[in-house]
């Protein structure tokens, strides 16, 4: 190991584009020797590009890379590998059936003289390893059996025995309890002092600030600056993250006076409590928190995918207490999931069906038979409505763009004619084009007096689209900025959302 | 443009395959074998189609449901035995021989009793799936034990000859010249054919098939539907079960023994994807009418009855291999979006502002 | 780590059920009949299953790595087949080639490699699914068998031949009957025997496991992936024809129905006995309980006197029985989890439930 402080990673004026995408513009980027290295930027901000490249799984169009001081001529997955650069992803990728000793060892597991396989070695080797590394895991044990925390320290101690200098955490502390985040960032501090570094990834600036030496903001694919995290405070990395941008899309309010969505008193344990909030007939309300904020538990929980809790529910001024997304239709509420892959469609059906999943019922006859004519005008009139660009409503879906697919997803949601509409991170993953296409839709059915409770990291939109945002940290609503009260600033949501009334006191 | 008309023909192809392969089987065999295509040989065609035919739709909808029923083949053998034991008169167990339990029940009440036992096997498959969250592999695996063992105790591995006339209609009787076996079979895959296509029940499937928690999210109950299939399942073993045992006028032991196998080959020729959420019924109908005709062919060839097996097999597989191939390229031609592999931020997103 | 505590219990009672029920279901069987546990019988346990155990050794191994292959009883066929054809004179319905049995056992072993090999490039290299595949080979080399057979059973072969399958190493005298050890029950011992030392105590056999347990991080281990699948077939391939040989071996002929129906059952014993169809869990040692198991139960219900189409019931029921109690294993670990992630939390204590939907 050479001293600590010199650079170990240099990369220079790194460019990256995808078609109508500037994903990276000239990023200089650059890590020291033992250092642990924060890279904070909302989604989108071209963190995930820049660690792409990094890993020699995507290619710069232009720039350099060099590692200790030599440059790289060719980015592969291997050469990066080689050069001593690991990934630990938020989901940990073990050989989970398998015991601590022999996922460390695996492929290259001590033998004995008869060249057979010494488990007593395996495990005493195995533990030296872990020992020397001063990670306590009971190496007889399955990897299954392990918390999460411990498996990302196994992941780190394995990358570390393949001789990572330089290892990308990404969100390792999503799914953690603060015990477990404690155990981890001492381990992580204690393989900095070894002269290890690290490129830590999150959206926690708390942690952030609590790990790391340095951090990086990027924003809309640049990196806007890097700072010693001595020299910096939450507000001031925040105003770096949002820019001084103006958001380009501001909708017009349309909300009633009437009052159709009401929660009061919610608790759920390990998840939220004392949620109270109310919905009005054509009001847009933003819902915004970190991972863990309770926020995921509330939409869920909302459309019947979890268990409620305590407290009442009311909508349209009738009790709301849902056991599946069936009663949640038929008690009005429609719930668009951040991840529409698993929870959105049916990839492998055409667009027609997957837009009448809903209203079936609505759909047959008398014995069950599914009527031709007014399905394939529900799909119609959806496919214009929206502007669903596709051949035809017999398409597979998994044929459609991102952008389009999350059209279908809205319109299957739209047929059930709710009341109230619960939207789950509706803009990710897709096109800017598409992207105004869905404020549109929120629009216009917002305009159509459905009350609309809008989830997003994706503050900048919020305020454009929301009459009032709500911030939930740590189970409860902690914040309310309103359009009225005209104290809807990105910076304020931000420090909110990382539950930060106190920094800004402070 | 031209990759795309080059995509949305070998998209056509694939989906439509099986009929492609079908036609020129009937060309191939038509001119080259003698009689091939006389009504008597397609009405034998037809016939030997019909028991396999029948539990194909059966399996159809399980693999449809991302599923599979081992146990089907089980369903047929215990329904043939307890029908023939509930009908035969009693007599004393010989070597070959086995007669009933003596109570001589009259055949109408039999056909439902055996029709009710069918579904019911099914409906216990599907609630240990869906309730219990038991590996659907290993249960109806286990229920095939269970239901051949079951037979075999109840027949004591004897046949049982001589079932009644009127129990033996389905399977043997004719209407105006024509097989009922064949009537039958084709009005089940017509009105599966509709259900599947044109009802609720049939959209359900695909959808719990295709992705259960998006279905689970579109407000359906995968649990409901699943057992369902595998009652619909159970319901049409006991039907060929029933078929198969008055084809033959007598249970014989090892009834129906190996025909899972042939069948779930015939689906999967037919279209009906192992991996849940494809394939039509109508495109199963051709799997096992090209499994029918193969056969027949085979006899007709006059290859040598000891290697009509693995003549058949070796179709089967050259057809698997095809599809595999099928396969591979659609998924290669899938989702448009770029895949990441490293789980940080799986989406480009352009920023807004 | 003391989380893991009650779980660990939990899991090494279910990980060892085989052996209680190999106990229990011996225990009974004493209990039940006094001639259960006379020499003759105990004997005769491992013999008779001796073929089986070999087709149960065969699954273990694709098991291991996430894959099965229903074609094995017609492997077990065929080989047998080929066997017996070398071996007579053309009167007896062979080709009349009479070779040296040795030189026989050792081409029907290369005919099982083969096959074996066939099916895992098939499944690596072109890409069909593994259980139709192995459904297609079942019917092609079943049909092979009819085929190749002169329609009718092979018998009466050289004793180097029938060694292995019908031989007797030992026979002990008591009073109450003979206890004979047979070289079929030796040799089916000696090769879970290596079975287990191969996949416990070799790198090729750890391996296994890492594919089973994750074929992307074994891959990213540098593990050949296909590779080591395409020589588990092989192996599952050899064991096959082994199972040919000890069958034909024992009933000194071959027709061409042997084998058929089995795997069913051979499935059954290697699942019961601890090994998982997606791969990377289970033992060999614990695939023997299976055998063993199904032996027991075998010898001990015909011993009572019970029909013989009885064992495939109870071998179905004890089946599903193990396969509920691992699915309520799954649920208790996970409630588990879940209250003591609950038990960390200070959020929402109004609501007292625990359990969480």
């Amino acid at each position: 190991m050479g001293r600590k402080d010199e650079i170990l990673l240099d990369m220079r004026g790194i460019s990256k584009s995808y078609p109508g995408v500037q994903a990276l513009a000239e990023a200089d980027f650059s890590v020291r020797r033992g250092e642990i290295h924060g890279v904070v930027g909302k989604n989108g901000a071209g963190k995930s590009t820049l660690m792409g490249v990094l890993m020699g799984i995507r290619q710069a169009d232009s720039g350099s890379i060099a590692i200790d001081g030599s440059a790289l001529r060719h980015a592969s997955p291997q050469t990066m590998l080689d050069a001593g650069i690991s990934y630990v992803p938020q989901h940990i990728n073990l050989l989970n059936t398998l015991t601590v000793a022999e996922n460390i060892l695996v492929g290259n597991l001590p033998k004995n003289r008869f060249g057979l396989v010494d488990w007593k070695a395996v495990n005493d080797d195995s533990a030296a390893r872990l020992k020397r590394l001063g990670l306590k895991l009971d190496v007889r044990q399955p990897v299954e059996g392990l918390s999460v925390a411990e498996r990302t320290m196994l992941a780190i101690a394995k990358a570390l025995f393949n001789k990572a200098r330089l290892i990308i955490l990404d969100e390792p502390t999503a799914a953690l309890s603060r015990v477990d985040i404690d155990l981890l960032f001492s381990f992580v501090r204690a393989q900095r002092e070894q002269g290890v570094a690290f490129i830590y990834i999150s959206h926690h600036l708390e942690e952030v600030f609590e790990i790391c030496d340095r951090v990086t903001v990027m924003r809309d694919g640049r990196i806007v600056g890097t700072r010693e995290i001595s020299e910096i405070d939450v507000p001031d990395l925040i105003h770096m993250m949002v820019g001084g941008g103006v958001q380009e899309y501001q909708r017009e309010t349309t909300a009633g006076t009437e009052t159709v969505f009401e929660a009061k008193s919610l608790s759920r344990r390990g998840a939220y409590e004392q949620i109270n909030f109310a919905l009005r007939r054509g009001e847009v309300v933003g819902l915004s928190g970190l991972q863990g904020s309770g926020v995921d538990e509330l939409a869920q929980a909302l459309f019947g995918l979890e268990r409620l809790g305590v407290g009442e529910v009311l909508v349209d001024g009738g009790v709301f207490d849902p056991d599946s997304p069936r009663d949640a239709f038929d008690g009005g509420v429609a719930y668009l999931p951040q991840d529409r892959h698993r929870f959105g469609l049916i990839q492998l059906r055409p667009v027609r069906e997957n837009v009448t999943y809903s209203v079936l019922d609505r759909l047959v006859s008398r014995l069950g038979v599914l009527m031709r004519k007014p399905e394939q005008q529900i799909t119609e009139t959806y496919i214009d409505k929206l502007g669903i660009v596709t051949p035809g409503a017999e398409q597979r879906t998994m044929l459609l763009s991102g952008g389009n697919q999350q059209k279908v997803v809205f319109a299957k949601l739209a047929a059930t004619q709710p009341k109230v509409l619960i939207l789950h991170e509706p803009t990710q993953g897709v096109d800017v084009q598409a992207k105004v296409d869905i404020f549109n839709i929120i629009n216009d059915l917002a305009s159509q007096g459905v009350a609309l409770l809008v989830i997003s990291s994706e503050v900048r939109e919020l305020i454009g689209l929301c009459d009032r945002i709500l911030v939930m940290y740590q189970g409860r609503v902690t914040d309310e900025f309103t359009r009225a009260a005209d104290n809807m600033k990105p910076e304020d949501i931000l420090l909110a959302i990382e539950g930060g009334s106190g920094y800004a006191k402070a | 443009m031209q990759r795309l008309d080059r995509h949305h023909l070998l998209e056509f192809l694939s989906r439509h395959f099986i009929w492609v392969v079908l036609i020129a089987t009937v060309l191939v065999f038509g001119l080259t074998i003698d009689g091939y295509l006389r009504i008597s040989n397609i009405t034998n065609i037809l016939i030997t189609g019909s028991v396999l035919g029948v539990m194909v739709i059966g399996q159809a909808l399980c693999l449809m449901a991302r599923k599979l029923d081992l146990s089907a083949e089980g369903t047929v053998s215990l329904v043939a035995v307890t029908a023939a034991w509930l009908m035969l008169p009693y007599r004393e167990t010989d070597l070959a021989q086995a007669g009933g339990l003596g109570i001589e029940l009259d055949p109408l009440i039999v056909i439902p009793l055996i029709l009710l036992l069918g579904t019911v096997i099914g409906f216990v498959n599907g609630f240990m799936i869906m309730k219990l969250n038991m590996n659907f592999f290993i249960v109806t695996l286990a229920m095939q034990l269970v239901l051949r063992g079951l037979a075999l105790a109840i027949s004591s591995g004897a046949i049982m000859p001589g079932t009644p006339a009127a129990f033996n209609w389905l399977g043997g009787g004719r209407v105006a010249g024509i097989p009922v076996s064949v009537i039958a079979t084709i009005g089940l895959y017509a009105v599966f054919g509709f259900v599947m296509s044109r009802m609720q029940f049939g959209r359900k499937v695909y959808a719990v098939g295709g992705n259960e928690d998006a279905a689970r999210a579109s407000g359906f109950s995968p649990a409901r539907t699943v057992i369902l299939v595998y009652m619909v399942s159970g319901f049409l073993a006991a039907l060929a079960g029933w078929m198969l045992l008055g084809r033959l006028e007598a249970s014989v032991p090892n009834l129906g023994v190996g025909i899972t196998l042939n069948v779930v080959a015939a689906a999967v020729i037919g279209g009906v994807s192992l991996k849940g959420g494809e394939g039509s019924i109508i495109g199963a109908f051709a799997g096992v009418l090209f499994l029918a005709m193969v056969n027949n062919a085979l006899n007709l060839m006059n290859v040598d009855p000891l290697w009509v097996n693995a003549v058949r097999g070796l179709i089967i597989l050259v057809a698997l291999v095809i599809d595999a191939q099928k396969s591979r390229y659609r998924g290669r031609a899938g989702p448009a979006e770029p895949k990441v592999t490293t789980g940080a931020e799986p989406n480009q997103k352009p920023a807004l502002s | 780590m003391t989380r893991t505590g009650p779980n660990r219990l939990v899991s090494l009672m279910v990980d060892n059920l085989i052996w209680l029920f190999v106990i229990s279901a011996f225990i009974a069987f004493s209990l039940l009949s006094d001639r259960f546990l006379s020499p003759y019988n105990l004997g005769n346990i491992l013999l008779r299953s001796a073929a089986f155990g070999m087709l149960v050794l065969s699954q273990a191994y694709t098991f291991i790595t996430g894959n099965f292959d229903l074609s094995v009883e017609s492997s077990l066929g065929l080989t047998a087949m080929f066997a017996a054809l070398m071996l007579v004179t053309s009167e007896a319905g062979g080709w009349g080639w009479q070779l040296n049995p040795i030189l026989v056992i050792v081409l029907m072993l290369v005919l099982g490699g083969a096959i074996g090999l066939f099916n895992g490039v098939l499944i690596t290299k072109v890409g069909v699914n593994n259980l139709l595949v192995t459904i297609a080979m079942l019917f092609v080399l079943r049909g092979a068998t009819y085929g190749i057979s002169p329609g009718t059973s092979i018998s009466f072969f050289p004793k180097e031949f029938t060694w292995l399958g019908g031989g007797t190493l030992a026979r002990v005298v008591t009073d109450n009957g003979n206890f004979v050890l047979s070289v079929a029950g030796i040799f089916v011992i000696l090769a879970f025997l290596v079975g287990h030392i191969h996949t416990r105590y070799t790198q090729f056999g750890r391996n296994m496991y890492a594919v089973g347990a994750d074929a992307d991080a074994a891959r990213a281990a540098g593990i050949n992936v296909d590779r080591v699948v395409i020589i588990v077939y092989i192996i599952a391939g050899v064991c096959a024809a082994f199972a040919g040989l000890l069958q034909a071996g024992r009933l000194n002929a071959a027709t061409p129905t042997m084998g058929a129906n089995l795997i069913f059952a051979v499935h059954g014993a290697a699942i019961i006995g601890g090994m998982s169809i997606y791969g990377g869990r289970g033992n060999i040692i614990g695939a023997f309980g299976g055998v063993l198991l199904w032996s027991i139960l075998d010898t001990g219900l015909n011993i009572m006197g019970v029909s013989p189409f009885w064992i495939d019931v109870s071998r179905g029921l004890l089946l599903l029985f193990a396969v509920l109690l691992d699915a309520l294993r799954v649920r208790y670990q996970r409630n588990v989890q879940l209250r003591m992630s609950l038990e960390d939390t200070t959020i929402g204590l109004a609501d007292k439930a625990h359990g969480d939907g």
